[in-house]
């Protein structure tokens, strides 16, 4: 499996918008953590949030996962003030792999 | 002789306690538990406690949360309160101080009392995320990341970002500008302005001894980059391998063209605020002496007067209006301000249709 992440928007939105997606392959990581990933990914896509920011955020950022597991395909996008605790929970864990 | 004990499950101590709760629900409901005791035991202390909690003002109230690297602000655990001394997190203490200076700074400077002028608790969630990088506004309160420790470091390090999100806050209380193209990038320089009149007044500078920066703290020694944004000079903040250089044009002649998508920025909305940042720069260095004064008091009033649609032309039109209410026709503010928006290809009408 295979997940990007591409982050938009934010009080540094010029540079943020200007570094490349960042990509986490569950083919480097021990089978427990693929497991809990699939799990994340699973919770997140049930309940991502909203898509966009609230009306009334200002600087927030958005975020794109994309996992590519075999023929599949999924692509999970919300932002700072719209995730839902289950995509905020996948994210963390894949910044915390990301290193 | 009967005695009828009143059974409560939750004690009035922790219900009064409750009053002073950051959720409104909670508060409500504290409230009305104690004013049905207050009733039945006709206790006056409790009144009295009651009447004080209805009738003091919240004067700007500063609490700061710990979101202990959560991205769910629920989550998170009060740390300071107005009436407590500092803390041993020093991001706290930072977001808590910042919030009092800018406070301070607009009760002082431009009489106003707290984000909408009505004495809003000033609210602020520290450790947001894992190495997140960024600080925003949620409608409600202010949020900050430590930073990736790699570009971004902790973001309450800067006085001018914790004065730029809070900005936010104050422009959505006033002309509540839309946060897209012109009238976005329009928002997002009324929050450089605050932030960069915030450090200015901290340290006590005048327009041309400031460095005219915003950010410059919030990147870590490695990197090479001054800061975020310069307002004296737009599109000059950095220049490097990593990230390359600074997109923001200093003149309608650059303008940004840009979706107005969460990739576009929205329409550029922190690429053209380049063009009216440089304006305030110039009108400050062009009066002379202190942004927050004449400057400020303008861009202020103007703020207060533009809508949530306010164009880049309608806005310079505006301040030309309010320095010659303010100062007086063909005045020397007057005139900055009108040279100074021509120098960013935005000369100014002599019909303005917005300042009342």
């Amino acid at each position: 499996m295979r997940v990007s992440l591409a982050t938009h928007g934010g009080l540094a939105a010029p540079i943020i918008r200007r570094l490349p997606p960042r990509v986490l392959d569950t083919d480097q990581l021990p089978g427990d953590a693929a497991r809990e990933l699939r799990r994340l990914v699973a919770a997140a896509a049930a309940d991502p949030g909203a898509a966009g920011p609230a009306p009334h955020a200002r600087d927030a950022m958005t975020y794109t996962i994309t996992v590519d597991d075999s023929s599949d395909s999924t692509t999970l996008t919300s932002s700072d003030t719209g995730m839902s605790p289950a995509f905020g929970a996948l994210l963390t864990w894949i910044e915390r792999h990301l290193g | 002789m009967t005695i009828n004990r009143i059974s409560c499950v939750t004690p009035p101590f922790i219900l009064t306690r409750l009053l002073d709760s950051e959720n409104g629900e909670i508060r409500q409901a504290a409230l009305a538990t104690l004013v049905t005791t207050a009733n039945l035991r006709g206790e006056r202390t409790v009144r009295g406690l009651i009447a004080g909690a209805l009738a003091a003002p919240a004067d700007g109230r500063r609490s700061v949360y710990d979101c202990k690297g959560s991205t769910f602000l629920p989550f998170a655990t009060l740390v300071r309160s107005e009436d407590d001394g500092p803390v041993a997190d020093p991001s706290a203490n930072r977001a808590f101080d910042g919030f009092g200076s800018i406070r301070q700074f607009f009760r002082d400077v431009f009489q106003r009392n707290s984000i909408d002028d009505r004495g809003m608790r000033l609210q602020g969630y520290v450790h947001r995320g894992h190495r997140y990088n960024n600080a925003f506004w949620d409608g409600q309160e202010m949020v900050f990341g430590d930073g990736d420790g790699l570009v971004f470091s902790d973001f309450t390090g800067s006085l001018d970002v914790i004065a730029h999100e809070l900005g936010h806050g104050v422009t959505e209380h006033t002309a509540g500008l839309e946060y897209h193209r012109q009238s976005g990038a329009l928002n997002e320089s009324l929050s450089d302005v605050v932030g960069s009149m915030v450090k200015q007044w901290a340290l006590q500078q005048t327009a041309d001894q400031a460095d005219w920066l915003i950010g410059a703290e919030v990147f870590t020694p490695t990197i090479d980059a001054d800061a975020l944004r310069s307002m004296r000079a737009p599109g000059t903040a950095f220049d490097n391998k990593l990230f390359g250089k600074d997109p923001q044009p200093d003149h309608m002649d650059r303008f940004v063209e840009l979706p107005d998508t969460d990739e576009g920025d929205w329409g550029g909305v922190h690429i053209n605020s380049g063009i009216p940042n440089k304006a305030f720069y110039l009108v400050a260095t062009g009066i002379g002496g202190n942004s927050w004064e004449a400057p400020g008091r303008i861009w202020y009033e103007s703020l207060k007067a533009s809508t949530s649609t306010t164009q880049f032309q309608d806005f310079a039109d505006t301040t030309y209006q309010k320095a010659g209410q303010l100062y007086g026709t063909g005045s020397n503010q007057q005139q900055a301000v009108k040279e100074a928006w021509a120098e960013v290809g935005i000369p100014v009408t002599t019909t303005p249709s917005l300042a009342g």
